[in-house]
């Protein structure tokens, strides 16, 4: 007599029903998103990115250009060694585990077997990368004032991750030793990482990186892809070339391993021959770039002349009594401006020369040699002005410094205007002393230091010296006046502004 | 018996060793860092910029690391375990022999050029980013040892790059983004190589459950 032990029961066979049968290359595909490294992988690419690409992201003004932009250069970095890695790793399992040959007798061919191998990494790796878009276009929803989230830079990045995986797995198959996996891993992320150093200009082929979003010393600016539209040329070109590269190795992948007959052969041919043809006709429209003067890069073989169009806006206005109106992207600004030049607008407000409403208007940007950019800042009439790239927000960038440029550009434009009554007259070209106190007294100290911009030849020549000589009878004139307030040299301006712009008014006279 | 037969080693020691080196792919892993020297040297031939510079050296060390810290694993397991009295000491001296080449190309491949950080940057980060790779072949394995890494490369890469956009990564524990003289990026790196070699020598690499 033995003792027996209790059965347990255990789990219950799966039942099939009718209808339900799970096509072949799909089962397989879910045995291998199942097991797969990727799977594992996935709190790496996440944590990556939270750590370099999402603080820096979100630091940024909530603006849809912004960080869009800035995603599409972050992101695929970020990913790229742990989706490499995996990919690579899974690549070179058969060869690594030595069941190459246990497994040449299955049902599918090598290279099915491979690219469900592949499919299911690049869709692992996408769940990352999507995770990532996700969230940082999320946040930015709730946060920005104006626009939609910008989706070719999404698309780029997206379009990255096959690439990456399919070199990976390439070499790892390729080369199954214990070593190919992090060279390899090291060698993308050179490449990837590094392959913009070596790009010159607009017609660079290598602005093909898909890291790069628009064009090189601009990149993500906040003037960029706001006034007019995100031009998808150069996007539409990356997203060839990654997936050109991504069908030329699948394709030389299978070729290396069809022995299934001519048909397969010429089958993997014929992918790796277009593959290659897409990424090679993507570097050369590249290199047909040239800049567009909002900021972007033009591919004429790919453009589409209706985004020449600017876009059409409600522009955000402030409260102040000469009205400032920024393109409503901006209006997170708004409250900074008004302050940093609120005493000057209260200051000039319906004096003659004064401007009714001062309105933002899109920097000009033009190509110089190599890498340079000029950006044609000054803008005529007194209407009109540019808001500096460095926001808050902008790496760099603080308030102070951002209220400060606008005291030195917008603050020192408008009372420059008023008191030199704003036009190329010769006395506007050597204003008085009671003129320069003024105006030193309006703005903020040190601010009158600044020259004029190229752009801006009636500006007087106040440049590279001091306006008032220390301890001048107009230096404590300028002091004076400083001390009032903005109401208080309002009314004395609305009096005695002709008399000044005559220069019949000397520095004693000045309150 | 001659004095010069006691001054050799004893032939099974010279065997032991090289059996060990050859179970380890220490001759591919040799090559390797010779050829990742060689790859820095014709990296530095080019003209990068600041960031480039800097981040590029870092690249190769991650490299080396990577590669030294894959050759921690084992491809015999327990068996080896039960019968080499000697091997804590044979994996001890393979990861710093191997740590000791690799400085020694990388900066041989900067002479003559601008290497960033020069000698003493070279030295802090192979030795750390070694003591990263040996802590990750203890805890995940020979084959996966070099996903600590290249992931610390990535973190590295970031920390420099905040060197020209604030806010600074000023914590010692990412010492590739401090001075080459800096005291706690060294003290730091240091103490992530004595704790990999330790590990290393004690426990060995993880053997995998499978692959």
């Amino acid at each position: 007599m033995t003792a027996t032990a209790p059965v347990t029961p255990g789990p219950r066979p799966a039942v099939r029903r009718p209808g339900m049968t799970i096509p072949g290359p799909a089962r397989l595909l879910r045995l291998e998103l199942r097991h797969n490294a990727m799977l594992w992988l996935l709190p790496v690419p996440l944590a990556l990115f939270w750590y370099n690409g999402y603080h820096e992201i979100m630091a940024l003004p909530p603006m849809w250009n912004l960080r869009a932009m800035t995603l599409q250069n972050r992101l695929l970095l970020d990913l790229v060694i742990p989706v490499t890695g995996a990919a690579a790793w899974m690549g070179s399992r058969e060869g690594r585990r030595n069941i190459a040959d246990l497994v040449v007798g299955t049902a599918r061919p090598r290279w099915a077997r491979q690219l469900a191998t592949w499919a299911a990494t690049t869709a692992w790796a996408e769940v990352a990368c999507l995770a990532c878009v996700a969230v940082v276009y999320v946040m930015t929803a709730r946060q920005a004032s104006w626009g939609g989230p910008l989706w070719w830079p999404v698309a780029v990045s997206a379009a990255g991750v096959p690439a990456l995986t399919a070199i990976g797995f390439a070499a790892g198959a390729w080369f199954p030793g214990r070593f190919v996996t992090p060279l390899v891993t090291i060698a993308v992320f050179f490449g990837l990482g590094f392959g913009t150093q070596a790009a010159s200009g607009d017609h660079s082929y290598w602005q093909i990186s898909p890291l790069t979003a628009g064009a090189f010393d601009i990149g993500a600016a906040p003037g960029v892809a706001t006034f007019y539209h995100y031009l998808p040329d150069l996007s539409i070109a990356q997203v060839m070339f990654t997936a050109g590269i991504t069908l030329a190795v699948l394709g030389a992948l299978g070729a290396s391993a069809a022995r299934s007959g001519p048909r397969l052969r010429w089958l993997t041919a014929v992918i790796t021959a277009a593959g290659l043809a897409a990424a090679g006709t993507a570097v050369a429209l590249a290199g047909t770039g040239r800049l567009d003067p909002h900021g972007m890069i033009v591919i004429p073989a790919l453009h589409d002349a209706a985004s020449n169009q600017p876009v059409r806006y409600a522009p955000a206005c402030s409260r102040t009594p000469i009205p400032v109106c920024v393109h409503p992207a901006f209006a997170v600004f708004l409250p900074a401006m008004t302050t940093a030049v609120g005493p000057e607008l209260t200051e000039v407000a319906g004096l003659p020369g004064a401007p009714a409403r001062i309105s933002q208007v899109a920097e000009v940007y033009q190509q110089e040699p190599q890498n340079g950019i000029t950006s044609l800042a000054g803008v005529p009439g007194g209407s009109a002005f540019i808001l500096t790239d460095q926001v808050p927000g902008e790496p760099g960038a603080t308030s102070a410094e951002f209220a400060a440029d606008l005291e030195d550009t917008l603050g020192v434009k408008l009372i420059r205007d008023v008191i030199l009554g704003g036009n190329a007259s010769a006395a506007a070209a050597r204003p008085s002393q009671a003129q320069l106190a003024v105006i030193a007294a309006s703005v903020r100290p040190g601010a009158v230091w600044l020259g004029p911009s190229a752009a801006d030849a009636d500006a007087p020549e106040v440049s590279g010296r001091p306006l008032l000589a220390l301890s001048s009878p107009a230096a404590r004139a300028a002091h004076r006046f400083s001390a009032l307030p903005p109401a208080a040299k309002h009314a004395w301006l609305a009096q005695h502004l002709a008399a000044l712009q005559a220069g019949q008014i000397s520095p004693a006279q000045l309150p | 018996m001659t004095a010069g037969a006691v001054c050799q080693a004893p032939p099974s020691a010279l065997r032991l060793v090289r059996l060990h080196a050859a179970s380890r792919r220490l001759p591919a892993a040799v090559a390797l860092l010779a050829a990742c020297a060689a790859g820095l040297r014709a990296a530095l031939f080019w003209h990068w910029d600041s960031y480039g510079a800097l981040q590029l050296p870092l690249i190769f060390e991650a490299g080396c690391a990577s590669v030294i810290a894959v050759t921690a694993g084992s491809p015999f397991g327990d068996p080896e375990r039960a019968t080499g009295r000697w091997l804590p000491f044979l994996r001890l001296g393979a990861a710093a022999a191997l740590t000791a080449l690799a400085v020694g190309a990388l900066t041989a491949a900067g002479a003559g050029a601008h290497l960033a950080g020069g000698f003493l940057d070279v030295l802090r980060n192979v030795a750390g980013l070694t003591g990263i790779g040996l802590l990750c072949a203890v805890a995940l394995g020979g084959p996966l040892a070099w996903t600590g890494p290249l992931a610390y490369l990535l973190v590295s890469v970031y920390g420099l790059y905040t060197d020209w956009h604030p806010p600074t990564l000023s914590t010692p524990l990412i010492w590739p983004a401090r001075p080459p003289h800096d005291l706690g990026g060294a003290l730091c790196a240091a103490v992530v190589f004595a704790a990999g070699l330790i590990a290393i020598t004690v426990r060995g690499a993880r053997e995998p459950d499978g692959g």
